[in-house]
């Protein structure tokens, strides 16, 4: 009786993608959103795209990555959320009930946001494209987008993750999505870093490891393949994954746990 | 095989938030295929128990084994070898009822063919079949309790605990519930666990009730074996007012040197071994003393009774004024 650990992921996963796809209202949203920055700041912001700090880069691709950061967050926050919904309905406690892995519990809605980042970003690339985006990197370039978003999506679900497990509590959830604003706003979101006036931002800019996640993907979106730009985005998600990771795993540990 | 017994040795909890102390010193055996009760008010350390027993909390001292094994050293055995039904019901309400019964029969191992066959059996069982591919979150209150207890009974589980599985449900759903218990306890050998706070569902099902209350295992034995603590009979009279409940409870004291008497206001009721013969007894003292009586009557003892006596409350009731003998 019971299963291995695959099987346990596998079927939770599943669950977490069914529930999900089952409430629309809780990505159409976030959707449209990200939607809604890549259309509305194409049409109003690419005349600066003109200016010289922009080297003649397509305003397109340069505002896409946010279009993109901002659906990932959004969708990794699901994570958290589906998590709390799971402890208000009992749903939490009847899996722990069962032989199931503990790891599963916790991981398989953390993956169905994954699968959903995954998705919502493959759309908005495509949305862009209809609107006539170029990639210097071509298709490679296209998964390296992919994989950011997903990387950064990832350290986002462990924070969002972490916070229901921790708290156990809808708008205790929804509250640490806030921290969404400073991230996507405080960063190279709209002009180059040598565009940005205010020293505060420029310093805010810096530590805000958004910013070389945008800038990591506009190297491959606009310059092409240069390898440090590129791995500048990976090695922020290397290191903000490990805190949030640790984090959601602390708080599930004592979630889970029978003290 | 393993054997759908438990035993408690020494049982305490202690919440390290607000230091309470919600289990004290508890011990109890549950033989296998029995139906054992534990019977209590709000408050009395059931849900605790159970919490414990199922492995979603560790005891704070004690020792517990629940299908021949150590609930804090092996809980994942333990957990192949249950069915558990919390009071409150742990469904997904974005599934349907087949889909929470096949996710529960792929989560215990089941393949493919083996959980739709379980599905629609246990669906059969509680009398969902029809409702099965509609959404939980639009089921009725009896509806869910029926699904929950369906998904408890996955993995034909040796042993049943069921925290409150009737609270709040109409008296048809109540009835539905006792009648699967009940075969289930007597066709498929099922040792079932029930917390209550009905007296009745207690005396209906159970083969052995423990009486809880205050953390603390007050009383345990079968249902004759309780009521036959308290005596064989017990009187009920009822007066006009209080004042006459006291006199009358005074005089029974002291002229029929009568001690298990309880003032509940304006009805006394008393302990007796021989109801009929104390009877003629009682009217014949209150009469002499001229006191009204309004009405009299020899019962057997309820449960309610038994509780009544025992904590010195009855359920939902105001503290009674118990003359212990």
């Amino acid at each position: 009786m019971g299963n291995g650990l695959i099987k346990d992921i596998w079927l939770l996963s599943k669950r977490s993608v069914q529930t999900t796809l089952r409430s629309p209202f809780s990505f159409i949203p976030n959707l449209l959103i990200s939607m809604f920055f890549l259309v509305v700041y194409e049409s109003g912001l690419s005349g600066i795209s003109q200016l010289p700090a922009f080297d003649g880069a397509d305003y397109l691709a340069f505002i896409l990555p946010v279009s993109v950061v901002s659906a990932a967050i959004g969708g990794a926050g699901g994570a958290g959320q589906g998590i709390v919904k799971d402890i208000e309905n009992g749903f939490f406690s009847r899996l722990l009930l069962t032989p199931a892995s503990r790891l599963s519990i916790v991981l398989g809605p953390i993956i169905a946001g994954m699968l959903q980042l995954f998705v919502q970003t493959l759309l908005i690339i495509m949305v862009a494209f209809f609107m006539g985006l170029n990639v210097e990197t071509g298709f490679f370039g296209i998964i390296i987008v992919l994989l950011i978003a997903i990387g950064w999506g990832l350290a986002f679900a462990g924070y969002s993750a972490g916070v229901a497990l921790k708290t156990k509590n809808a708008q205790a959830a929804q509250a640490g999505t806030l921290i969404f604003f400073p991230l996507i706003f405080l960063s190279t979101t709209f002009v180059p870093y040598e565009l940005i006036e205010a020293t505060w931002l420029k310093v805010a800019a810096t530590i805000n490891p958004t910013t070389y996640i945008f800038q990591s993907m506009r190297t491959v979106l606009i310059d092409g393949w240069q390898w440090w730009e590129i791995a500048q985005g990976f090695i922020a998600i290397a290191i903000a994954c490990t805190i949030t990771i640790t984090f959601a795993t602390v708080s599930a540990k004592k979630a889970v746990s029978r003290g | 095989m393993v054997k759908g017994t438990i035993e408690v040795e020494h049982l305490t909890k202690t919440f390290k938030k607000g230091n309470v102390q919600a289990v004290k010193d508890v011990s109890f055996n549950v033989k296998e295929g029995e139906f054992f009760a534990f019977l209590g008010p709000n408050g009395a350390g059931k849900s605790t128990t159970v919490q414990i027993l199922t492995t979603l909390i560790n005891a704070s001292s004690g020792k517990v084994e629940v299908a021949e094994q150590d609930v804090i050293q092996h809980p994942h055995e333990v957990r192949k070898h249950i069915g558990v039904a919390l009071q409150e019901t742990g469904i997904d309400p974005s599934l349907t009822g087949r889909e929470m019964l096949k996710l529960q029969c792929g989560i215990f191992g089941f393949n493919k063919e083996e959980a739709s066959k379980r599905t629609n059996e246990l669906l059969e069982v509680v009398q969902l079949t029809e409702s099965a591919d509609r959404i939980c979150g639009n089921y009725s209150g009896g509806m869910r309790r029926r699904l929950d207890l369906a998904l408890t009974l996955v993995n034909k589980p040796k042993i049943l605990f069921l925290d409150e599985p009737t609270t709040g449900l109409d008296p048809s759903n109540r009835k539905s519930i006792w009648e699967y218990l009940e075969r289930l306890n007597k066709e498929e050998g099922t040792t079932i666990f029930l917390t209550t706070q009905y007296l009745e569902e207690a005396d209906f099902l159970a083969d052995r009730i423990a009486i809880i209350d205050g953390g603390k295992i007050v009383a345990e034995g079968t249902p004759p074996e309780l009521k036959s603590q308290i005596g064989n009979d017990l009187i009920t009279m009822d007066f006009t007012s209080e004042k006459e409940t006291k006199q009358a409870m005074e005089i029974l004291n002291e002229e029929l040197e009568a001690t298990d008497l309880v003032n509940k206001g304006q009805q006394l009721v008393m302990y007796v071994q021989d109801g009929t013969k104390r009877l003629m007894e009682v009217v014949r003292v209150l009469d002499q003393h001229s006191i009204p009586i309004q009405s009299i009557n020899v019962d057997s003892p309820t449960l309610d009774d038994i509780f009544l006596k025992i904590t010195g409350e009855g359920i939902g009731e105001q503290k009674g004024e118990v003359k212990h003998g």
